[in-house]
């Protein structure tokens, strides 16, 4: 019996152990659709998804920063992602989100079309940004290939860094 | 290391205290010098920091308080005569001093500062006055056999003391001649044991690493010596005290006394050196005695914590706004019920509370604004010697408090002001004299409060600001044109002392007139929103007021609503609000400007400001809100006001910081965020935006009437039917005007908002697919700058509820089909006011 035992403790042991191992080698985005591609963040860096609600607009900023608005008690920039990909702009729909990320002190929130799911990817499935886009410029940190689709991976940092 | 830290933290902050004071002290001290409260007051700062810094391994600073403490000692005992030369070596020490704690506030150390040469100042200050009156020598001869008498005499007296309840009136006379003359004597010999150290500085050096020398057996018995001394003192003063008061209570003294004494004299014989030593525990318990009577009620509490505890009011200011709006809409919706009352009643207590808390928590920031005034003092002294102007500062109100983070940032702008009417505004003695006024010139520095505000305000009774000169400056510094100058009053010319590269002194001194400073003045108020006005006439002085909020962090705000934004103006900036017709506004030079009493006020609409699509507008009226900041106004036109609000300033944060005309935003009672004008910013932007403000108007003056041709005149027909429209097309072709076609209610709505045309009037059906003719009047009628735009319904309906509905929903007129052409081109006529003439 306590052989038995002893067996399943070290069976779960390594394979919690084993788990740790693959979580370090997997990274979590969450999946997103702005105008018809996919896009992905890594799931720390948002603070949370809300559904849309109004907002401020803010003079003297480019088209794309729709405003500011109250998230509990916090001023917050809003940004369509829409037009900061140089898309047309669309009419908010029933599956429009506020996606909130957060970079150390900054935070702001994005509009995306609608969500997809939350991604689990091997870093080895992740391959670099094209060459085509020079690498400062770049919002792309790289993208993640899964058996049937490709996913953008961007870099928060540069979302939310002020470029006017 | 951390003790340390919390050591020398303490010796920093207590230090910078007293050497604000210290400043203040020092210039009275120049016109009292005889004052003894005063000199030993500064004396204490000096012994003070010396013995703290000490202790701290400090060493420089120390060898300067020093060689400070030294003379201010001697003047404190009166061997010494305090002149406008020493004081500006005294001052010259404590300016290194100040130099000093500076440096060790900010690199922990205070070596690197040369203080030799002070030191050599202060010791020859000291030496000079001191063997010029041969004071020491006979001081120091005295100094032994002084000493040695004084405890012995006090024993005697001790001795006798059980007499007193049986002495005559004439004994106890005597008695107290007596301990007086002893008590002098013992002064005699404090001092010259003081005096000596000054004059013999070295000696004391020597002696005083005595002690690491000596053996501990030696050291215990130095310290016991010296203890013994202490007592023996001390049973003197309290014989002394009881002398002061010969009660016969003084019996109850004898019994120690005559022992430690006894054993004092001969020790005290030995050596000088006690005197000091005492001194510096008299002084120490000065220091208790004062600490004593001021910390008890009072504790030190880091700036971050009030900092902290203003932002959690200021979120309980935000859900009090909301409550407040919450308990409107609900009395609204169940008036009359029951629970009302109570919620009414809560919701008042709770917003009464947040309010008193909020004062409460403002008040903790605050500070006395003596704590800027008392660095002037000092500053106009040593400003009137350098520029040889008799000046005298009066300060009144000093007492006077504002929050913590203003305190900061006024006491530039009051420097450069200061210095300014010291430089420009107070003239020579001489040519004072030959105007007939008083050789020594006034600075008047007054605080007082008024409403939010604090007042600060800067009176001279110099040569005042002549306008004409200030414009001729000018003009010569190309600062303004000959033109802009014609249309200044003299108010405004008085502002351009403020102008950046403006400076009117002819000679650039050291002191001012490097054409900065005045600027400077100007921004940094402006930062605080604050106001400067400027009084002056010639000859007989410069008033200049600055009025500043009490506080940054809560605000009282005006919001006014420009299409369907709004905006937070803070009321601090805003001088009044007045309503006029469009045909107020005229058109100077492209710039829109309307007439405010005697003043010409120039305007900017702050849809022009803030990029706000503006849609047609054809209210005949307008708001203006008129602006001041620092000297300058200015009236900003909106299309309404909506209230005062108290509203809590919140960042916009670091992705959107730094926005030209928005200080910051605010949450309001609805949730939803609006953004506050930054009025300095919005002032700047006017000047740039002036081209579209002139648009604007002759667009409004357009709207208002005057039309150039009859296709300027534009009417919009919203009906489904194809028929329909063509005949009201050909009723109205003949007069020449601009017609648009909608098919329906959405279609109008949509051609209205993209703004390609300003309607003078809608001709609108009432049945139509999609959105029908009284749906589509009363969306219209929601933008407010549709106001006044006549709809006319053109319809079969002849019904009397038909005709209620239309008039409900926005119609002005009612035309029933069929009508004939000409009915209709009068009906449109009259209701665009079309001018026959074109």
């Amino acid at each position: 019996m306590s052989e038995k035992l002893q067996q399943i403790i070290n069976k779960q042991h390594k394979a919690l152990s084993g788990d740790d191992t693959k979580i370090d080698e997997v990274i979590q985005l969450v999946g997103f659709i702005v105008g018809d591609e996919e896009f992905s963040v890594p799931i720390l860096s948002i603070q949370e998804i809300i559904k849309p609600i109004s907002w401020t607009r803010v003079p003297q900023t480019p088209a794309y920063i729709l405003g500011v608005f109250n998230l509990r008690g916090s001023v917050i920039p809003l940004i369509d992602l829409r037009s900061r990909f140089g898309l047309e702009t669309m009419k908010h729909t029933e599956e429009t989100r506020f996606i909130v990320m957060k970079n150390g002190d900054d935070v702001a929130g994005f509009v995306i079309d609608r969500l997809t799911e939350a991604i689990r990817l091997p870093k080895r499935d992740v391959g670099p940004a094209p060459d085509t886009i020079s690498e400062e410029e770049s919002m792309i940190d790289g993208v993640g290939k899964q058996a049937d689709r490709i996913i953008t991976i961007l870099k928060v940092g540069k979302l939310l860094e002020r470029n006017f | 290391m951390d003790e340390f830290q919390e050591i020398l933290q303490d010796f920093l902050v207590e230090s910078f205290e007293l050497i604000e004071q210290l400043d203040q002290d020092l210039v009275e001290l120049e016109s009292r010098p005889d004052d003894l409260d005063l000199l030993n007051r500064i004396f204490r700062v000096a012994h003070t920091i010396k013995g703290a810094s000490s202790f701290l391994n400090f060493d420089v600073l120390t060898h300067l308080t020093h060689h400070m403490e030294n003379l201010l000692n001697m003047a404190r005992h009166g061997d010494l005569v305090i002149d406008a030369d020493v004081m500006d070596v005294i001052l010259e020490s404590i300016d290194l001093m100040k130099a000093l704690l500076v440096r060790i506030r900010d690199k922990g150390e205070d070596s690197g500062l040369e203080i030799s040469g002070c030191v050599m100042r202060l010791d020859a200050v000291a030496n000079g006055t001191a063997l010029g009156e041969t004071v020491p020598p006979p001081a120091a001869a005295h100094a032994a056999p002084v000493s040695e008498p004084a405890p012995a005499v006090a024993a005697a007296a001790a001795e006798e003391e059980p007499d007193y309840s049986g002495m005559s009136d004439a004994e106890v006379e005597a008695e107290i001649e007596r301990l007086l003359a002893k008590r002098q004597a013992e002064d005699a010999a404090k001092r010259a044991a003081h005096a000596a150290p000054a004059a013999a500085a070295p000696v004391v050096e020597e002696e005083e690493p005595d002690y690491s020398g000596m053996s501990e057996a030696e050291v215990e018995a130095e310290i016991e010596r010296l203890i013994a001394v202490r007592q023996a003192e001390d049973a003197a003063k309290r014989a002394q005290k009881k002398e002061e008061q010969p009660a016969p209570k003084a019996e109850a003294a004898p019994a120690p006394v005559p022992v430690t004494p006894a054993a004092a004299a001969p020790q005290a014989k030995a050596e000088v050196k006690p005197a000091p030593v005492a001194r510096r525990a008299e002084a120490k318990e000065d220091g208790e005695a004062r600490g004593g009577s001021t910390v008890e009620q009072t504790i030190r509490v880091d700036v971050k914590r009030l900092d902290h505890l203003m932002n959690l009011i200021g979120e309980l200011v935000l859900g009090k706004n909301r409550l407040i709006k919450i308990n409107d809409d609900v009395e609204e919706r169940y008036e009359g019920e029951a629970f009302l009352e109570e919620l009414n009643q809560v919701v008042s207590i709770v917003s009464l509370v947040t309010t008193d808390l909020q004062i409460a928590v403002m008040k903790t920031r605050m500070l006395p604004i003596g704590k800027v005034f008392n660095k002037f003092p000092r500053m106009i002294r040593d400003l009137s010697r350098e520029l040889n102007k008799k000046i005298e500062l009066e300060i009144t109100g000093e007492e006077t408090e504002l929050d913590k983070s203003i305190v900061e940032e006024i006491g530039d702008p009051l420097v450069h002001i200061i210095r300014n009417s010291c430089d420009h505004g107070i003239e020579t003695p001489e040519v004072r004299l030959a105007a007939g006024k008083e050789e020594t010139g006034t600075i008047h520095l007054k605080a007082y409060h008024e409403g939010n505000h604090i007042v600060i305000q800067i009176v001279d009774d110099g040569k005042g600001l002549d306008a004409d000169m200030l414009k001729s400056k000018s003009i010569e510094k190309g600062v303004i044109t000959e033109k802009e100058a014609d249309g200044m009053s003299e108010k405004e010319a008085f502002g351009l002392i403020f102008r950046p590269g403006f400076s009117t002194a002819s000679q650039v001194t050291s002191v001012s007139g490097r054409g900065v400073g005045m600027d400077v003045v100007k921004t940094n108020i402006e930062k605080l929103n604050g106001m400067i006005d400027i009084d002056s006439e010639v000859g007989q002085g410069t008033s200049m007021k600055l009025k500043i909020p009490l506080t940054l962090a809560i605000i009282q705000a005006l919001l006014v609503g420009v299409q369907e934004e709004y905006y937070a103006i803070p009321l601090a900036s805003v001088l009044e609000t007045v309503r006029i017709s469009k045909d107020e506004i005229y058109t100077v030079e492209s710039r829109s400007v309307m007439r405010l009493r005697d003043e010409v006020l120039s305007l900017v609409h702050i849809g022009d400001i803030f990029e706000v699509e503006r849609v047609f507008d054809n209210s005949e009226h307008a708001y203006v809100v008129v602006l001041g900041l620092a000297e300058s106004k200015i009236g900003l036109i909106v299309d309404s006001l909506v209230g005062q609000e108290e509203i809590v300033i919140k960042s916009l944060g670091e992705y959107l910081k730094g926005i030209e005309g928005i200080a910051g935003a605010t949450i309001r009672g609805d949730g939803g965020v609006t953004l506050i004008v930054d009025v300095a910013a919005l002032m700047q932007m006017a000047k740039s935006v002036k081209s579209t403000v002139g648009q604007e108007s002759s667009e409004a003056k357009g709207r208002g009437g005057v039309k150039n041709s009859a296709s300027d005149y534009c009417v919009m027909i919203v009906d489904d039917s194809k028929t329909d429209r063509t005949i009201m097309r050909k009723s109205l072709e003949p007069m020449g005007i601009t017609l648009v076609e909608a098919t329906d209610g959405v279609e109008a709505l949509n051609v209205l908002k993209q703004g390609d045309h300003i309607f003078d009037a809608m001709l609108i059906d009432i049945e139509m697919p999609r959105m029908d003719g009284y749906t589509l009047a009363a969306e219209i009628k929601k933008y407010n700058k549709y106001k006044n735009l006549p709809l006319i319904a053109v319809t079969s309906r002849t019904g009397k509820a038909d005709r209620m509905r239309g008039v409900e929903s926005g119609m002005i007129e009612y035309i029933t089909k069929p009508y004939s052409p000409e009915y209709l081109m009068n009906v449109v006529k009259r209701n665009i006011k079309f001018n026959e003439g074109l």
